[in-house]
């Protein structure tokens, strides 16, 4: 394996590991206010597909990073609509919401399919910075949403446990009852979390359309936004862990397309002999594997979701 | 400042699930109006084209009936799960475990006489979706795992494999370089009773009155659904919550696993990477109108057979069939909204002082803790 593809896996983990940990910090912070959403797919899709179009219309990568996480918001917003202000199951909710969403980012795309952006998200080389070898490339000259993304991931963390909203944030997901009682609204703080989040996932799919993979097709978000919930197990729904998570799921995402090129071998087997659609299936193995690993660790323990993740609160039934 | 809450009805109105289902249609077809106006479509001449193609005539009958067979096994395997309280959401891909296996014996057993061929048939697919659900039904059972995101995970491995499949091990010798896998023997074909239709839907419906049986008539049922509702009280009366959860989740693997059996053998030719065509995942939303009931699912299914084929014959006026995809769950929103209404109702509350009720008491006692904080 030569060095600059050696430096090329590790440039694409961090962009990977960029994708799945924006849109699941906004999982997130919808599961620590008690909120599971399960739509994180259909909203990445609608952000993919709706930051494409106002990229191909303004030619702004910015404008259209905004209008994804504008559009992530709304499509959220329905969620908590259904969910939060009527109460009805998340579960369901949720599912609709994945389904409905791939399916209108299917109509609303169907005329966009092929064409290419002329301006791109360019990755902006830190003066100074990246010219360090193997450093350099891998951390200083990345897209500016991988920095904003950590500093979204900063700011997430600290809002999360330095901050009287945080604080509230947290106990909507422990005890909506108890929250409720001391004066905050949870119909508010549980809307408003799964909408930021609905924002970051509509974000992260537009990375995706006008960074990763440039352009607009059906299916193309394919599984990342069920990594980004599975993710936030994996995290124990703390931020900084989510990142380690995000990381080594991003790992594995760069790894997969590449492993082709790679002249090694393990357990034997020539890598490059395994056909693609077969290295395919390494992310979503691994997630369900690390699952496990998760729960047998926590077997004797009680687990570190939030206690009313899931639960819908009515006031009138407390 | 008058604030609207939402208050439990004392009497609840009578058959809410299927009028909740008719104002979930209804909705989604007022938002899909919506949608082919605005992209200057003539929504009249689209919806007329989607009823025409899926209801009027035999013909069109047996195409929606063809399309509700794998729908309502993939809403029965949902709906196993979901009687206890579990989510099935890899129906996709199960299906697709199904087919492999089903079409492996297929190409063993060539020379088999059809009806055996094809019995044998069904039983590898049911096999098959129990294996792909082997590892999230013991996880879930043993660990706690979510179900939810294992068995939606192992739905691209499965898909994944079919596509190694087609381009690898088993591609068709004569299929002069088209990835694709050799069709099945003829003889598996499963008999057709009209039009499209085919003896797969007679499987389904069977199915769907076993099930039926199973779970409001015997013992085993009631375990099933009192371990779903109450945990605690199934553990109190002895019954072993985690050869349920084994269970109910092995039996809907393999059901799902059938329906790609049955897809294998009546609507499709051969094993391809598109053959469960996003009826597992249908499957999800079919259940959930159901209330996981199988009376429900062979009504949501038939529906849902009726929009898909509606959505494949509207492209030939160049609209998208993914109008499909959203009025499904369109449907699923409303009904899932209108529910909530017919069990809840809307009342309005002013500040303490206006109409007494337990409610406004409760909240001058917020007001109170409120201003103790401050």
């Amino acid at each position: 394996m030569s060095e600059a593809a050696l430096v090329g896996l590790f440039v694409a983990t961090v962009q990977f590991g960029t994708l799945v940990f924006l849109a699941a910090l906004g999982e997130l912070f919808a599961e620590r206010a008690g909120v599971l959403n399960l739509g994180v797919e259909g909203m990445m899709a609608m952000g993919a597909v709706s930051g494409f179009m106002v990229g191909l219309e303004t030619g702004s990568p910015w404008a259209a990073f905004f209008a994804a996480a504008a559009v992530g918001a709304l499509v959220g917003g329905l969620h908590a609509l259904v969910s939060v202000v009527l109460g009805a199951d998340q579960v369901v909710s949720g599912l609709a919401l994945t389904i409905g969403g791939l399916g209108l980012a299917a109509y609303v795309g169907r005329n966009v399919v092929g064409e290419r952006p002329e301006t791109l998200f360019t990755d902006m080389g830190i003066t100074g910075l990246a010219h360090i070898p193997w450093f350099g490339e891998i951390f200083f000259d990345q897209p500016p949403v991988v920095y904003l993304t950590v500093l979204l991931g900063v700011a997430g963390w600290f809002v999360l446990t330095r901050t009287r909203l945080g604080l509230a944030l947290r106990a909507a997901g422990e005890s909506a009852p108890t929250t409720d009682a001391v004066g905050h609204s949870v119909m508010a703080l549980r809307s408003g979390a799964v909408m930021v989040g609905g924002a970051f996932a509509g974000a992260a799919g537009s990375f995706l359309s006008l960074y990763m993979a440039p352009g607009w097709v059906e299916g193309m978000v394919a599984g990342r936004g069920w990594i980004a919930v599975a993710l936030v197990i994996f995290g124990a729904w703390r931020p900084g862990r989510l990142a380690l998570g995000a990381l080594l799921f991003g790992f594995t995402l760069a790894l997969q397309p590449r492993l082709q090129s790679f002249d090694i071998e393990i357990l034997g087997v020539e890598v490059n002999s395994i056909s693609p659609a077969l290295l395919g299936i390494l992310p979503f193995v691994l997630t369900v594997v690390v699952l496990v690993i998760i729960s047998w660790r926590y077997r004797h323990r009680p687990s570190p979701a939030p206690a009313a993740l899931g639960l819908p609160y009515r006031r009138e039934e407390r | 400042m008058m604030r609207p809450v939402l208050v439990r009805r004392d009497r609840v109105v009578p058959a809410t699930q299927a009028v909740a289902f008719v104002v979930g249609i209804a909705a989604a077809l007022a938002l899909g109006l919506v949608l082919l106006w605005t992209s200057g479509h003539n929504p009249a001449e689209v919806y007329e084209r989607m009823f025409d193609s899926a209801f009027v005539g035999t013909d069109s009958l047996s195409r929606t009936l063809e399309r509700a067979t794998p729908l309502a096994l993939t809403g029965l395997s949902v709906a196993v799960a979901g009687s206890m309280g579990l989510w099935n959401i890899g129906a996709e891909g199960q299906m697709m475990a199904g087919a492999i296996v089903a079409t492996g014996v297929a190409m063993m057993a060539d020379d088999l006489s059809g009806p055996l061929l094809i019995a044998l048939m069904m039983v590898s697919g049911i096999a098959g979706g129990m294996v792909l659900m082997l590892g999230p039904a013991l996880a879930r059972s043993h660990l706690r795992v979510s179900e939810i995101i294992t068995t939606l995970m192992l739905v691209y491995v499965a898909i994944r494999v079919v596509e190694w499949l087609e381009t690898g091990p088993w591609k068709d010798p004569e299929s002069f370089g088209f990835a694709v896998i050799e069709p099945v023997p003829e003889q598996a074909a499963l008999p057709g009773l009209f039009g499209r239709a085919n003896i797969g839907m007679l499987i389904a419906l069977g199915l769907l009155l076993v099930f039926w049986l199973a779970v409001s008539r015997t013992a085993w049922g009631y375990e099933l659904r009192l371990a779903g509702s109450s945990p605690d009280t199934a553990r109190y009366a002895g019954v072993s919550l985690r050869r349920k959860v084994l269970t109910a989740l092995l039996l809907s693997g393999g059901i799902a696993g059938l329906a790609g059996a049955v897809q294998l053998t009546g609507s499709a030719t051969r094993l391809e990477s598109g053959l469960s065509n996003g009826y597992g995942f249908a499957g999800i939303i079919v259940a959930a109108l159901a209330l996981m009931r199988p009376s429900g699912v062979a009504v949501a299914a038939v529906v849902f057979g009726a929009v898909q084929v509606g959505g494949q014959s509207i492209q030939t006026l160049g609209v998208s069939s993914a109008i499909s995809d959203i009025l499904q769950a369109m449907i699923l929103f409303g009904a899932l909204v209108a529910a909530v209404f017919f069990n809840y109702r809307v009342r309005w509350t002013g500040p303490k002082g206006q109409a007494s009720s337990d409610d406004d008491q409760a909240e001058a006692g917020d007001e109170t803790m409120a201003m103790e904080g401050a």
